[in-house]
């Protein structure tokens, strides 16, 4: 069960602070993009309106996507996400079928297990991940290839529109609308669409529900066992202003508990709180783990009222983050929503000569022992 | 260390410890017994077994509940029993537990001997937890296979000492068990050692049987190979067990485990399950009872049994339980207290009880609702917003609050029944139109505020996800909805919610709208949403404030009030948008213009004597000298400069008027020594660490004495314009130059309370304000005769020569600001000075909780010599330095805007 070689990545990560890409969706948005654009001819008889289908693009534009894939790397991106946050059955589901509580029904297990067993669902997931997976490889290639430099690609695995861990129902706190083993259907599809459009990695991201995230996790082990390919898994939650996986209200130290099995190659923060309110949780991530530590904050908080959407830019992100590297905290850094490919170019170059955090097998139970020899 | 060099003595703290979680980590503590509630176990609980049988789920749940309560680290949840359907029973009660904030925070340990059973109860856990158990009984295969699956799903696992044979009894069988099993997890598996728990069986003792007698030696002496030969194995037991043959004599059961686990933990036992009402203090254990149990356990002598059920015979029927119910104080408060302690900690138990007796004491079910209760509920509203509550507990405290409601229910109906018999027309439940907008599949936020709405008795129609607007206002008008509510996570669907406002307004609605999601911001709705339509437009922050938003606008007596508030809130926000924000300048950028000051050490006079020196009773006809008078006219509303004003055309003459009056006032008081003035100064060695100022013990310059923390202008500046900073004046630590800071707190105010007073007393208001604006002048002449006398002290005061006319122009070198002005506007930077001159014990002098002076007539400040240092205003910052400074400060970036307000070139609440 020990791995015998090391990862390109893994020696990488030893030696500095590796880059990870911006936001997929923020960025799309300054293309301009319309409705007929997304559709193309593939969706062009769909019902409902597409367009914050962002996914969808890397089957109808993906010179489009490409173009951001570039950009980033060009910024100085070691890894870039494929644009598969939302290519779930489930989640694709919201955009293709109609909500049955328009109508006065309900979403419930059975609702989904029809969607989970969906053919058109099925081959929509399966083809923007793999689709994806391999616009990235050849982009990443490309540029890695270019600037002799290799680049990654993270499978990236959304957080999906459902909760494992949330009752909407205000007469029964046991309901759910979805079961473990649905979701756990689900992401086996994507994760393998990812392994086969050739990603490097498996990124498990925006956790706001850990629940979610184990399904996904079973999923990825399962699909590994199965078809005898492991790659390396990276994982990163999305957190409230306590620390807390947002619906599911894990606390950072505990969800590390939870996900330690995988022995994933990093485990991180993303996405929700901007890199000022996210600062002491990282470090609580980065003093009980013994992976690698990945963090990509959005560029501050939402903000409607600012033009981009997000009030950091790409100096304040990149100040944040060369913070971050110099209080010893982070191997894996880039940012989420608002972050442009000039945010990433500013990171990187923040980032640049600053050393890695330092972790090993050793570390945690170093401070175990110290505990108990010095018990003052 | 390596692992192999452990000796024969068990070693526990060299173990890795077990971490666990529910929502909160569990991480195991050298030396402490690991407590695990059994309470929740079918088996172990005929009560917890007939609420299960009998589908009884809430009272199932208030059982772990109350296990949490008494300090349970893991709940053993067990399902196993003939009657109940393992999977499903299992399933639904850890989705219930995980809708129960209070008891999701723990680890579970699902516990069955089915493995289907056992992997429904790993589906429904985020956290990591434990399986009870697997075992080598059907072999290696599936031992393996299971093993893999408990670490697929990433929890610890209990191992039972059980192989192809059966049950391990002796030690031998034991620890040959125990060690073939940890190596096949450990090497084969992978699976990390210090998750793997042996329960290596505790068995019966005392039954007669010779061949049991050594049953609890075994058992312990296979703990204590297990921690000594197993790196990081934990040991675990069914305790009550050992006893069983003592069924029915509490006594000495109690008595028999407590000794039992005195032992096995002392073996490194790390676990156990066992019910905490069925346990003696051993050191409480009656010595005779002690010694004849301790007998059987250690298997001390043949005849052990015997003697021990003899003195068993005789304590029959006189044993009861230990535990004792623990009084719950919260439940001695008043009822809203009650009310609100239950809300904010999501307890239901007494909640009906509580909400009868609110509405007897109120008198009406509506003013329960929307007192107590709601006030409840904004108390959840304020945690939650501080980040002290999350999510789930905001869901459990709203079901908290329809339990409540639905008490009310019944007697608002018979309210309302009456009322529209008599003739009053009588509204329905409220009823509001939910709807993520079109665009946007964000469903679970939105959910979450449907299901606290429903809680409180709306009728919620929740239309779900990506709801095109015409379907939205569709439906509110068939349902006849009360309001409609939108929720987006996305930029976009900011856009789609402005389209729906307009709609609404085009299509002559009268409903409220409400606004809420990631994205949305209190601001943009009031800039760009309201406006396009004309009735309520609400900006919900989070789930836990929509309640007391939709109560006002749907409550007869509050809606009014509640629009024009509103209305004036967002009214001003739109002004406060449209104003037009200053440019400002990034701090970094600020920084790098830092006033521009070439250091030289003979700028840098040393002052005559560092570290504080008391002025008492200062005398006040000194003080006269140094007064400027113009201030003083200001005070009675006459405007103009001392001594010109006394040529003014309109108010010449009532200038000399008060300056005659203030004067004959001024000789009473330094006659009589009406008031007393008083001050601290001090000199410290000082150097400027960014825009802090670091005050020193001693002229090494090691020790810190004191920081100040500066403010830079970061507005406005044109070109090259310097962005100043108080810490531009004092030598940067870089320079290596030795400078210094000054400091003081003077007062004229001391004994102004008993003169005005005694003004007033006579009905003399007109002395006692010429009372108070003399002794302000006096404050301020103090602090700048006392500034003259630290130039002097300083060296390069003596020289200058300056007439008080000029003193008044400052004309002179150095400054003196103050906290709470243009320079420095922090008035929170008091608290340093009033410690560093020690200033309420050397003069009486105290800063208010509002970093207000007391008493009047009182300045304090800061000295700085520097040639170059001079008064400015620092204006607008931003949200860059407003961070930075909290982190300098310590303080909570929303403090600290709230000290800076006026300060700010950005709205904190955007």
């Amino acid at each position: 069960m020990k791995k015998v070689h090391q990862h390109p990545l893994e020696k990488i990560l030893e030696n500095r602070i590796a880059t990870i890409d911006g936001a997929m969706g923020t960025t799309i948005r300054t293309y301009g993009m319309t409705e007929a654009d997304i559709r193309g001819e593939r969706f062009k008889d769909a019902t409902k309106s597409l367009l914050n289908n962002g996914d969808l693009f890397s089957l109808t534009k993906p010179e489009m996507i490409g173009d951001i894939h570039r950009r980033f790397l060009e910024a100085g991106a070691d890894i870039i996400e494929t644009n598969t946050f939302g290519a779930t059955s489930i989640t694709q589901s919201e955009f293709f079928v109609d909500d049955p509580r328009e109508r006065g029904g309900r979403k419930d297990p059975a609702f989904y297990q029809e969607i989970v067993d969906d053919s058109f669902l099925g081959s929509l997931a399966w083809d923007i991940n793999e689709q994806s997976a391999r616009q990235c490889r050849e982009w990443a290639d490309r540029v890695g290839t270019a600037t002799s430099r290799q680049r990654f690609v993270a499978g990236a695995i959304g957080p999906l529109t459902v909760s494992l861990s949330n009752s909407p129902d205000a007469d029964d706190p046991g309901f759910r609308v979805v079961t473990f083993d649905q979701v756990k259907t689900a992401y086996a599809q994507q994760v393998r669409g990812l392994i086969a459009g050739g990603a490097d990695l498996l990124l498990v991201e925006t956790i706001f529900d850990s629940l979610n995230a184990k399904a996904a996790l079973v999923a990825i082990r399962e699909v590994f066992d199965k078809d005898g390919k492991e790659l390396p898994v990276m994982i990163s939650a999305a957190v409230g202003r306590g620390g807390e996986t947002m619906i599911s209200a894990q606390t950072t130290e505990a969800f590390w508990n939870a996900v330690r099995h995988v022995k994933p190659l990093s485990v991180g923060l993303n996405c929700s709180l901007g890199p000022d309110l996210m600062y002491p949780f990282l470090e609580e991530l980065s003093e009980k783990a013994d992976v690698a530590i990945s963090c990509y904050p959005n560029a501050g908080l939402p903000n409607p009222l600012s033009e981009t959407g997000f009030d950091l830019g790409p100096q304040d992100m990149a100040r944040y983050l060369g913070d971050f590297a110099r209080g010893g905290l982070i191997n894996i850094a880039g940012g989420c929503c608002g972050n442009t490919p000039e945010h990433i170019a500013a990171i990187a170059k923040a980032l640049e000569g600053q050393p890695p955090r330092k972790w090993g097998p050793a570390h945690s139970e170093e401070s175990y022992t110290g505990q108990i020899e010095n018990p003052a | 260390m390596s692992e192999s060099d452990s000796a024969s003595a068990p070693q526990p703290t060299k173990a890795k410890p077990l971490r666990l979680s529910g929502s909160q980590p569990f991480t195991q503590q050298p030396g402490v017994y690991i407590m695990i509630g059994e309470r929740t176990n079918v088996a172990g609980s005929p009560k917890f077994a007939r609420l299960i049988k009998e589908g009884k789920y809430e009272g199932a749940v208030s059982v772990a509940r109350q296990q949490v309560e008494n300090g349970a680290n893991v709940l053993d949840i067990c399902m196993d029993e003939g009657m109940i359907d393992g999977v499903t029973a299992m399933t639904r009660f850890l989705q219930l537990l995980g809708s129960e904030p209070e008891v999701a925070k723990v680890p579970f340990m699902v516990d069955s001997s089915k493995w289907e059973v056992i992997e429904a109860g790993l589906k429904c856990m985020q956290g990591k937890g434990i399986v009870n158990s697997i075992s080598l009984k059907e072999g290696e295969e599936k031992f393996r296979q299971n093993a893999a699956k408990v670490l697929k799903y990433g929890a610890a696992v209990v191992v039972m000492a059980f192989d192809e044979q059966g049950q391990a009894a002796t030690y031998e069988a034991k620890i040959r068990i125990c060690e073939r099993a940890y190596r096949i997890l450990v090497d084969e598996v992978g699976f990390p050692p210090e998750d793997i728990v042996f329960d290596p069986n505790i068995l019966t003792v005392a039954t007669g049987m010779e061949e049991h007698n050594n049953y609890a030696v075994d058992y312990i002496n296979a703990t204590r190979w297990i921690k000594a030969n197993l790196p990081h194995a934990k040991v675990s037991g069914g305790v009550s067990n050992i006893s069983f043959s003592f069924r029915g004599n509490n006594k000495v059961r109690e008595a028999i485990h407590s000794a039992f686990l005195y032992h096995a933990i002392a073996s490194g036992m790390d676990m156990g399950i066992v019910n905490a009402g069925m346990l003696e203090v051993y050191e409480e254990i009656e010595p005779e009872l002690k010694a004849l149990v301790e007998d059987v356990l250690l298997n001390r002598r043949p005849d052990a049994t015997e003697r021990l059920v003899d003195y068993g015979e005789k304590l029959k029927g006189v044993g009861k339980a230990v535990s004792e119910k623990k009084a719950e104080e919260w439940r001695n408060g008043t009822v809203e207290e009650r009310l609100s302690h239950a809300l904010v900690k999501g307890i239901d138990t007494y909640i009906e009880v509580d909400a009868e007796e609110a509405r007897v004491k109120l008198g009406r079910p509506l003013l329960v609702i929307e007192g107590p209760l709601m006030a409840g509920m904004s108390v959840v509203g304020d945690l939650f917003g501080a980040g002290k509550m999350f999510l789930p507990q905001v869901v459990k405290s709203a079901r908290v609050m329809k339990k409540a409601v639905a008490h009310l229910t019944p007697s608002m109906e018979a309210e309302k029944e009456a009322r529209a018999a008599a003739g009053e027309v009588v509204k329905a439940q409220g009823k509001i139109v939910l709807a993520t907008v079109k665009g946007d599949v964000h469903d679970i936020g939105k959910n979450i505020v449907g299901v606290v709405l429903a809680c409180n008795n709306y009728e919620v129609i929740d239309m779900g996800v990506m709801v095109p607007c015409e379907k939205i206002l569709e439906r509110a008008k068939a349902e006849k909805a009360d309001m409609i509510g939108l929720s987006g996570l996305i930029t976009p669907s900011l856009d789609e919610m402005v389209h729906v406002a307009r709609e609404m307004e085009r299509q002559g609605f009268k409903l409220p709208l409400l606004i809420g999601g990631a994205t949305t911001s209190r601001a943009h709705t009031a800039v760009k949403i309201a406006p396009h339509y004309s009735e309520p437009v609400v900006h919900i922050l989070d789930a836990s404030r929509a309640v007391p938003v939709t109560t006002s606008l749907l409550s007869d007596e509050g809606k009014s009030a509640f629009v024009e508030q509103h209305r004036a809130d967002y009214e001003a926000l739109r002004k406060a948008h449209s104003a037009p924000k200053l440019t400002v300048v990034s701090l970094e950028a600020a920084r790098e213009r830092r006033t521009p000051i070439e250091w030289r050490a003979e700028d840098l006079p040393a002052p005559a004597f560092t570290g504080v020196r008391v002025l008492d009773n200062f005398p006040l006809a000194t003080l006269r000298e140094f007064i400027d008078w113009s201030p003083f006219f200001h005070t009675w509303g006459l405007k103009g400069i001392y001594p010109r004003i006394f040529e003014h055309a309109d108010h010449g003459a009532q200038a000399r008027q008060v300056f005659t009056e203030g004067n004959a006032l001024l000789d009473v008081i330094i006659e009589k020594k009406l008031i007393t003035a008083r001050g601290v100064y001090g000199f410290f060695p000082a150097r400027a660490v960014g825009d802090d100022v670091e005050l020193y013990t001693d002229d090494k310059r090691e020790r810190v004495l004191e920081r100040f923390h500066f403010l830079r202008q970061q507005s406005n500046k044109e070109g090259s314009e310097p962005c100043r900073s108080l810490a531009d004046f004092i030598a940067p630590r870089e320079t290596g130059l030795p400078d210094h800071i000054g400091a003081f707190a003077v007062t004229s105010g001391i004994g102004m309370k008993e003169l005005c007073d005694s003004y007033r007393a006579k009905h003399d208001d007109y002395n006692a304000i010429m009372a108070e604006a003399i002794a302000d002048r006096l404050a301020e002449a103090f602090a700048e005769c006392l500034h003259k006398r630290v130039r002097d002290e300083w060296g390069y005061g003596c020289a200058e020569g300056l007439s008080n006319a000029d003193l008044i122009q400052e004309k002179y070198r150095g400054i003196r600001p103050a906290a709470g002005y243009p320079a420095c506007p922090d008035h929170t930077e008091k608290g340093p000075l009033w410690r560093l001159l020690d200033v309420q014990a050397n003069t009486g002098m105290v800063i208010t909780e509002s970093f207000a002076m007391w008493p009047g007539s009182s300045v304090s400040g800061l000295y700085f010599a520097h040639p170059e240092s001079r008064y400015f205003s620092l204006g607008k910052i931003d949200r860059d330095q407003v961070a930075d400074y909290s982190k300098r400060k310590g303080m909570s970036v929303a403090e600290v805007e709230r000290w800076l307000g006026q300060n700010l070139n950005y709205d904190p609440a955007e």
